[in-house]
This record gives C-alpha cells, structure tokens and sequence, in this order.
C-alpha cells in the first residue's frame, strides 16, 4: 500500500529540520545579526555597522589567535592524515597480539580531552616528569618552559591533539582499507612492486575519499581548537595570551554578566569564515584529482 | 518579485530574531514597586550558590526557623551548581526570573544593578547601617548609583601563610617572616641560595590588589575608567619582574591564576601562599594533614583585601515584605555566626564583634589564624574594583605576566592592560 499524502516526506524530516532551524540556523543568523550591534547579555545594544570588523584590524590578540590556530591547522593537517593511515596500515595485519597495539592506539581518544591535558600538564611543568627526568640525565640544566613559552606551549598543545586524535583517524582508516581491493595489491606485487610503492599506488588512492573527510574533520577541529590550548596554558592563554586560540578569544569576550556579545559575534563569524576556506580548498583539490 | 518575498522575509527574519536578542534600553530606577512594611506572608524564593549538599542541613535549618517564625509564609530554596552561577543569573536576569532573595557577589550584582534591576535595600530598610558592618555594605555601594544593592552575608579576607619546615631548612627564621614586598624578596634571595633555586618563597605574580596596597588608584572615582597605568604601578611589576629575572619565583608563576599559588604551595615548590582564615585547618581536613602541621600564619601585607558576598533583592519582587525578612533573617548575627562555625567565613554583622569564637585563638596555628583574619577584618577594604569582570582579570592577568617575564616593559604592559579593560568596561 503505497500513501501519497503530500505531507509524508515533510512529515518525516520535520524533526530533523525544526531541531536545525532551532539550534543551528536561528543561532547562526543571530550570531551574524548580533556581530553588527554593541549588545551584552543585559540591557541590550544598538547597531553599529562594522564597527566590531574595524576593530578586529587592531586587535593583537586576534592576529595572535589567528596566527595559533593556522599553525595548528598546518601543522596538524598533514601529521593527522598520514600518521593514522599508517598506524591503521599497521594494526590491519592479522598478527598475534594486534588487539593490544589496536587498543592502546585507540585508548587516548577515550580518555576525556580535560583529563588528558591536565596529565600532558603534569609531565610539562616546569618540575614535570619530562623536564625533570632530561635534567636527572643531564640533557638540560635547567628546565625547558613547555608552558609558558609561546611555541613551545603552542607546540605541546599540538603534540597533545596529535597523541589523541591518531586513534580515533586510525579507526576510520581500517574501515576505509577494509574497502581496498585486495586483488590489487596482489596484481601490484607480482607486477614487481614493494611495500612502499603499493601504500602510494594503492592503498592512498583506495582511501583517497576517507582522506578527505579526515583532513576535512581535522581542519575543522583544528582551527577550533580548545580544550588542549586552555587547560595547558591554565586557562590564561599563555604568557601575554599569546597562546589563545580563536575559540578562547570567542569566550573571553563573550562570557559573563557583562560579555561584548557583539564582537564575540564578530569572532564567530570570522572562525566561520576561517573554517570554511580550507574546507572549500580540500574538497576542490578532491574534485580536480578524481 | 520572488527576490523581492525573499528579501522582504530576510528582514522580517531578521527583525524577529533581534528583537529576540533583547536590543532594548533598561529601566535604572532602583526603587521598589511595593510597600515593605506589609505582612511577611506567601511564597518568597532564596537562591544560594554551590551550599549543596555540603550546608544543606544548615540551610534548612534557617529557612526552617524562619518559617516558623512567619507562620504563613512559605521559602522555595534554589541552590544552584559552582560552575555558571554567572550564566545561570544572567538566564534569570533576562527572562526576569530572578529569586526573591539571590546571593549574588558585588561584581556579579553591578551589571544588574547598572540594568536597573535590583532594589536599593536602604528604601525598603532604614536601619541596614545599625546591624552590618561599613565594610561589607560599602561592598554593594557602586559608583555613580545611589544606594545599597544587597545585604552583606558573609566576609573574608586574606591571610600569609608560611611553610616552617621550607623556611628552616633554607636558612629562615620562622620568627622573623618578611612583613612586605621588600621583606619578602630579601628573604627569597636567601631561600633561592640555599636551596640551589630548587624551593622559592615568592609563590605569584602581583594583581590589583597589590597595585592598590602600593598607593596606586587602580580606578576613577565615578567608576568609568581604570587607572593603574601610572609610574607607581610600574615600580611594582618592575620589583617582581627583577625578581623573576633572579630566579626567586618559580617560571609556573607566568601562566598560574588565582589559587595557583596555593597549589604551588601545596605541593611544597614554595613557601609562601595566601588564603582565608581557616586555610589551614581545610588543609588538614582536604587536602594535605602533613602539610598543616608545618604552615604558620601571619598578617596579609599592607591593607588586607575585603571578600564580600551578599543577598541581593530583584526590584521585580512579587513578595517585598517575605524577601526582605528572609534577606534580614539569613544575614542576622545569629545565623552567620552559626554558619561561621561550620566553614572558612566571618560574620558581617556588628554583633558577631565580640564572638569569643573568632576573636581568642586556642593556641594552634589554625586557631591564630582565625583570630588574624578576623582582626584583619577591622581594616580590610576591597581593594580590587568590583567593575573588574573575569575578562579584564584575565588579561590584566596576562599583561603582568609579559611585564613580569620581561618580554615587554611594565608602563607598556600597563598601558595595554588599562585600554583592553577600558574598552571592556565601556564597550
């Protein structure tokens, strides 16, 4: 029996869209709205045409964050698309005792992130494990600032987002290598080709797709970057603050009784703006290389 | 004309959507709506922040006496979590929800008050100067308002503490401890160079308060800009930043935030920390029983800083009479003192002055220690403005570290600090 209410289709998504329209859409076009107004949470505010953009042009501390959160993407693009391929490489051989390695990689990405820093914070310090096993060694004199020097603590953020997100991508990879047919690998070998000319010539174009979501994933998170930066730098954005990301910024204008909502806007469009650039790159290069 | 329905829902759209924002001017009048002297009889509402379960029974026992008192009247407690009692307010402030009786700290309660939503108490309550302390109602004084937005609870302030066995050890004398910023990087010289730079005495970088106890006017007196950036303020970052250059502090000190040197001491990496009055018994308790026995008290240097909370009335109140008798009973001499006697607070009535429990010490560190916080009390002020909001703290709290790691000169970093806040506090 077959209904041809007009209504059924919309009917069936209607969850989906009224529960977007609420907390995506509306949220989205107030952000945008509000990004042109002075307003703070109580009391209201009135519009002030660009004068939030304007601002962001004399902004150190945006140019910093901004600078933060492309290093971080730079850096962690690359390192977070081809080290869990690897790994996942790695751990798909049916060897025994694999599940451990499976398990160990996977083990960060369930440990919660706020956890997971303040251990990171722990080794760091000044009289951390790392720094105080290099001295007991005599590697170092004196100890190194992991967190409070600005790329060493941007660096040790990154190192930390990297730690923890090899697992998770590692788990994508192997359901992406599961897809790669094997005939050819096996037609490549008897053609002559080894280990390394097999990955790139067979295993990187079978998961070229999942490569895309993964740098797309990576980027997106990336350039949002939180938890990592705050709870290292103990939530004060590093010496100066010049170890905030754009979300730290977001949140130091925007929170409390008497928050600039109008600029923390400002910022959110712009991180917007930011986040969709690379996104849009990627998925072209992903179409002029099909 | 399809373009044009689209551009015409856009600013429909649009128009909704800012007039959800609340885009509206405010009513600054802070007189109440009602009269106060009525019956106390209904429903009245008291929101309390993170008592829970810890105080519970206390509590309960207040608004148990109170209802018993005033028969026909019924309290409807609301304690809210630690975490985003600032956001959990501001919910309550918009939609115009806030409790009849709200704690609400001095800084938390301005934005309000500047909204026009909280009562001046001395309309409704001519005799507020007679039971509570200056200190803790000039705490709820703001500048450029008229009047008083709450009623003092409870007060504290800040007491040194000192770390016997790190002092002994590394050359100092208990008996001797530094009574100023002088003193106490003299004595940290000598620690660095016992201890070959492994234990520090000097445990944080200098905030407001500091800047305040050095003679600096951290604000203006009609409240709209602040004013630290002077040569004065300088000289202090300038002393701690030498400091740091010599190695007296250790380099966590540069991202550490409030209670950070706490930590630092806790774990034993300094000497010196700053805490309420029963810090140390909290210790013995919490966190670190060895620990206590080692740490003496002294006085906070210079003027101590004033830690003032309060109960706060909404000028919407529906019950005026009921709130401002429970306001008055939870803040009464005799329900503080109680309260008091349970956790690391001091009394801001008058008549708890002469309560032998904060006033004779019993002989231990912990006991001193009470009695130094609650003769400090006498002198506290607030020292750091209340217009300070969390955003200005954090990056007055990064600049004086750029100052204090030498990366940027003191005036510069001051300079920084004082138009970043301003453009917060006026923005």
């Amino acid at each position: 029996m077959t209904h041809k209410r007009w209504f059924t289709p919309w009917l069936l998504v209607a969850p989906a869209v009224v529960w977007l329209v609420t907390f995506s859409a509306v949220p989205a076009v107030n952000t945008l709205i509000l990004s042109f107004t002075n307003a703070k949470p109580l009391g209201g505010g009135q519009f002030i045409g660009l004068d939030n953009y304007t601002r962001m042009l004399s902004d150190d501390q945006l140019i910093d964050a901004l600078t933060n959160s492309i290093v971080y993407m730079v850096v962690c693009l690359p390192l977070l698309t081809f080290l869990p391929l690897l790994l996942a490489v790695l751990v798909e051989k049916k060897l025994r005792g694999i599940t451990f390695f499976r398990v160990a990689f996977y083990t960060p990405v369930i440990a919660s992130a706020v956890v997971v820093a303040v251990i990171w914070g722990w080794l760091l310090n000044d009289r951390g494990l790392i720094n105080g096993l290099a001295e007991q060694l005599g590697f170092l004199k004196e100890p190194l600032p992991f967190l409070t020097d600005r790329w060493l603590l941007l660096f040790s953020a990154i190192s930390l987002t990297i730690w923890k997100g090899l697992g998770y991508y590692m788990v994508i990879y192997m359901s992406a290598l599961g897809n790669v047919n094997r005939e050819l690998h096996e037609a490549a070998a008897v053609d002559g080709a080894g280990p390394v000319r097999r990955f790139f010539s067979v295993t990187v174009p079978g998961v070229r797709n999942t490569m895309l979501l993964v740098s797309v994933l990576i980027t997106v998170s990336a350039l949002r970057v939180f938890s990592e930066l705050y709870i290292l730098s103990n939530g004060t954005g590093g010496v100066g603050g010049a170890d905030m990301s754009l979300v730290m910024l977001i949140q130091l204008y925007g929170q409390g009784l008497t928050g600039q909502l109008g600029y923390a806007s400002a910022l959110s469009v712009l991180l917007f703006v930011v986040t969709v650039g690379p996104m849009l790159v990627l998925t072209r290069l992903n179409r002029k290389g099909a | 004309m399809r373009r044009n329905w689209a551009r015409l829902a856009t600013a429909a759209a649009a128009a909704v959507v800012l007039a959800g924002c609340g885009l509206g001017g405010a009513d600054t009048s802070s007189a109440p709506t009602q009269d106060a002297s009525g019956e106390v009889k209904g429903k009245v509402s008291l929101q309390t922040w993170a008592l829970k379960p810890k105080f519970t029974d206390y509590v309960q026992g207040v608004i148990d006496a109170f209802e018993k008192k005033y028969p026909g009247v019924e309290v409807e407690w609301l304690d809210q979590p630690g975490d985003g009692y600032a956001e959990k307010v501001l919910t309550q402030a918009s939609g115009g929800t806030l409790p009849d009786v709200t704690n609400l700290p001095p800084d938390f309660a301005l934005p309000l008050v500047k909204n026009g939503l909280l009562l001046d108490v001395t309309t409704a309550d001519s005799k507020l100067a007679d039971d509570y302390v200056a200190g803790g109602i000039d705490g709820y004084r703001y500048a450029g308002f008229d009047g008083v937005y709450g009623y003092p609870w409870y007060l504290n302030t800040d007491v040194n503490y000192w770390n016997t066995d790190l002092l002994t050890k590394n050359g100092l004398d208990p008996e001797k401890l530094p009574t100023d910023l002088g003193g106490l990087i003299e004595q940290a010289k000598v620690m660095k160079e016992k201890s070959g730079g492994k234990v520090f005495l000097m445990s944080r970088k200098p905030t407001l308060i500091d800047l305040t106890n050095a003679g600096v006017q951290t604000m203006a007196a009609d409240g709209k800009s602040f004013t630290f950036n002077t040569p004065e303020a300088a000289a202090v970052l300038d002393e701690y930043r030498d400091a740091f250059k010599e190695g007296l502090m250790p380099r966590d000190v540069l991202t550490t935030k409030y209670a950070g040197n706490a930590e630092l001491f806790n774990s034993q990496t300094v000497a010196w920390t700053t805490g309420g009055g029963t810090y140390i018994s909290s210790l013995a308790q919490e966190g670190n029983p060895t620990l206590a026995e080692k740490v003496i008290p002294s006085e906070a240097f210079g003027t101590p800083p004033l830690y003032v909370q309060g109960l706060s009335i909404p000028k919407s109140t529906k019950n005026l009479p009921a709130a401002i008798a429970l306001a008055r009973w939870v803040t009464n001499a005799e329900n503080q003192a109680a309260f008091a006697h349970l956790v690391n607070i001091f009394p801001s009535t008058k008549a708890s002055a002469n309560d032998p429990f904060f006033s004779k010490s019993d002989g231990t560190p912990s006991g001193n220690a009470k009695v130094i916080a609650f003769n400090s009390l006498a002198k506290a002020k607030i020292l750091q403005p209340v217009q300070v909001t969390q955003a200005m703290s954090d990056i007055i709290d990064q600049q004086f570290a750029l100052a204090i790691s030498g990366e940027v000169p003191s005036q510069k970093a001051l300079d920084d600090a004082v138009a970043k806040c301003n453009q917060l506090l006026n923005g």
